[in-house]
């Protein structure tokens, strides 16, 4: 791997929930495909033979930067003893996420049937999330999910970070919810890109999804890398639109896919390395680094 | 007086814990009688002892310091060679017990309390880095000391302060831009009130300022510099201490005599405004400022 291709893919990152195998082969393989940065799943770390800590241990050797970690579900909008054994979760998620030196942590819109529609509701709950994560020194990046019980669009989880009004408490775009719901992207131009914690980004191979049961399977089980599906354009799009409005963080490939999981780690984290190329040099036109000949050329040597 | 009468009806700023000032302050320390030695240079008398735990009550005037030298409660200072370590504030509030409950509602981390039968369940919050914050409300009628501490005998329970001083502020260091979280936590766990960038106190200018809505005192949140090697993941902590006094040249002259060290250098001389003693054990300073 040249160090021109390993800068190009700077802004970019796989995610462990991609790669099948032990958590040190998963950054291994990223490490080879010329990543520098991981989204890392809770799984990943309990599911570890060595604990969390061992884990812990992994990806800080691994010198790959967390690019956040995942994930906090169904929390927001409970009461009762439902919203303080949420809180207890959120603790431990956060305690986690700190033990990796991640920064970010994102939570999913909920999808309970207990959970209330009440935006400022759930807005205070979110709050008390962020306030949880100050000491911490962690940022929230709430998404919705498409299949979201009352947030499942990206615009109504903007909605839920404004009226929340918290530094740390920012939003999580994922790609694949967005195109699956079908929210226009021209309200994207509404985001403040500073309060833009997170952006996944995947394709996936059905024209539509229009009940929430084919998006949750499409989900979970059938996305592929930028660049792979059916809906290129509107991922270009996306991709561009938040370049407008300036948002300079990371992409990260939010890919689950069940054939890339029986597929040897190397295999799937060049897919991902084409799928970061493409985005670079064919969607935001960056230039890529000069190669290393054209430099030194002219200096004499000392 | 002729006081005009309040024709609009303006609120106050809210104060919903009912904060009345600092009740007391908390190293730990693994060198208690090194800590001990600075303090009594500062003005603080040694005035009781804890009744189960290796923890000293020092006081002057109208300010309570401990220091914790249990060995739980003193690693992290053992961890870095024995030097001090700012690890509790305990605010004066109404009711204790609801101004915990609050902060927890609100998203702070609860303090399991270790108190041994008899002794005083004081409810505290997580702070930055591994300090707490307690809630006190038991300082009017009686003395939470009364309880678990022992008066050290012959030694005067209420030493004056030294030249009027009294606490005036915390200085809390945190991670780069990391001022507006923690500026939002302090206003919504407390109702601190931030002040304008133009308004400063002291020598040491630097960073986000807030007041307790009291007035009783002021909380300083100050980033690293953006060239500083730790950047974005230096430790945050409450760093030190600032005593007010309403003559701070008397004070500095008072402390001189005790041997107490002031920082000279041409940003950080002595001056009316304020004065900053030179660091001890790691980095115990002291904060002089004009009240």
């Amino acid at each position: 791997m040249g160090a021109a291709a390993m800068n190009m893919l700077a802004g970019y990152g796989m995610d462990t929930i991609t790669l099948a195998g032990s958590l040190e082969a998963k950054l291994a393989a990223m490490k080879r495909a010329g990543f520098s940065q991981v989204m890392l799943m809770a799984r990943d770390l309990v599911g570890h033979p060595g604990g969390v800590e061992a884990a812990v241990q992994a990806v800080r050797q691994s010198g790959l930067r967390p690019t956040g970690f995942q994930v906090l579900r169904d929390f927001e909008g409970l009461s009762g003893h439902l919203h303080g054994y949420k809180i207890d979760i959120a603790k431990s998620m956060l305690q986690m996420c700190a033990a990796t030196g991640a920064k970010v942590l994102l939570a999913c819109s909920s999808t309970s049937r207990h959970a209330t529609g009440d935006l400022d509701q759930i807005a205070a709950d979110l709050r008390k999330l962020a306030m949880l994560a100050v000491p911490l020194g962690i940022r929230i990046a709430y998404e919705g999910l498409s299949w979201g019980r009352h947030v499942n669009e990206f615009t109504t989880a903007w909605d839920v970070v404004q009226r929340a009004d918290c530094p740390n408490l920012g939003i999580g775009l994922d790609s694949f919810h967005i195109v699956a719901a079908g929210t226009p992207l021209a309200a994207i131009e509404d985001l403040d890109p500073s309060k833009i914690f997170l952006v996944q980004l995947s394709d996936f191979m059905w024209q539509e999804t229009p009940s929430f049961e084919e998006r949750m399977t499409t989900a979970r089980t059938f996305r592929v890398f930028p660049g792979e599906g059916v809906h290129s354009e509107q991922l270009a799009d996306l991709v561009l639109r938040l370049e407008r409005i300036g948002y300079r963080g990371d992409h990260s490939f939010e890919v689950f896919n069940d054939d890339y999981q029986q597929l040897p780690l190397d295999t799937v984290a060049e897919r991902a390395r084409r799928s970061a190329i493409w985005l670079h040099t064919d969607v935001l036109h960056r230039s890529a680094p000069l190669p290393d000949w054209t430099r030194g050329q002219a200096r004499s040597p000392a | 007086m002729n006081r005009t009468p309040d024709r609009e009806d303006v609120p106050a700023p809210p104060n919903r814990l009912g904060l009345a000032g600092i009740e007391f302050i908390e190293y730990a320390t693994s060198r208690p009688q090194a800590l001990g030695q600075v303090l009594e240079n500062m003005g603080f008398r040694p005035v009781a002892r804890h009744r189960s735990r290796e923890v000293t009550l020092y006081r002057q005037g109208g300010m309570n310091l401990v220091v914790n030298a249990n060995p739980d409660d003193a690693r992290v200072s053992r961890n870095a060679d024995g030097a001090p370590v700012l690890s509790a504030v305990a605010f004066r509030v109404q009711d204790a017990l609801r101004a915990h409950q609050r902060c927890i509602e609100l998203g702070a981390w609860g303090v399991p309390s270790h108190a041994q039968a008899m002794e005083l369940h004081i409810p505290a919050i997580h702070g930055p880095g591994g300090s707490r914050f307690y809630f006190v409300d038991r300082w009017d009628e009686f003395s939470i000391y009364d309880i678990d501490f022992k008066p050290i005998p012959t030694v005067d329970p209420h030493p004056p302060a030294l030249a009027g001083m009294a606490y005036f502020g915390v200085v809390q260091y945190i991670g780069m831009g990391r001022s507006a979280d923690w500026l939002t936590y302090f206003e919504q766990m407390f109702d601190f009130q931030s002040i304008p960038d133009e308004q400063r106190f002291g020598i040491l200018p630097k960073g986000k300022l807030m007041k307790s809505p009291c007035g009783g005192f002021l909380w300083q949140l100050v980033e690293p510099e953006p060239w500083m090697d730790s950047g974005e993941d230096s430790p945050e902590c409450l760093q030190r201490l600032g005593l007010g006094t309403p003559d701070v040249a008397a004070a500095v002259q008072a402390l001189k005599a005790r041997g107490v060290e002031f920082v000279e250098s041409s940003q950080l001389h002595p001056e009316d405004r304020g004065a900053l003693t030179r660091s001890t054990l790691g980095s115990l300073a002291f904060e002089l400022v004009h009240r």
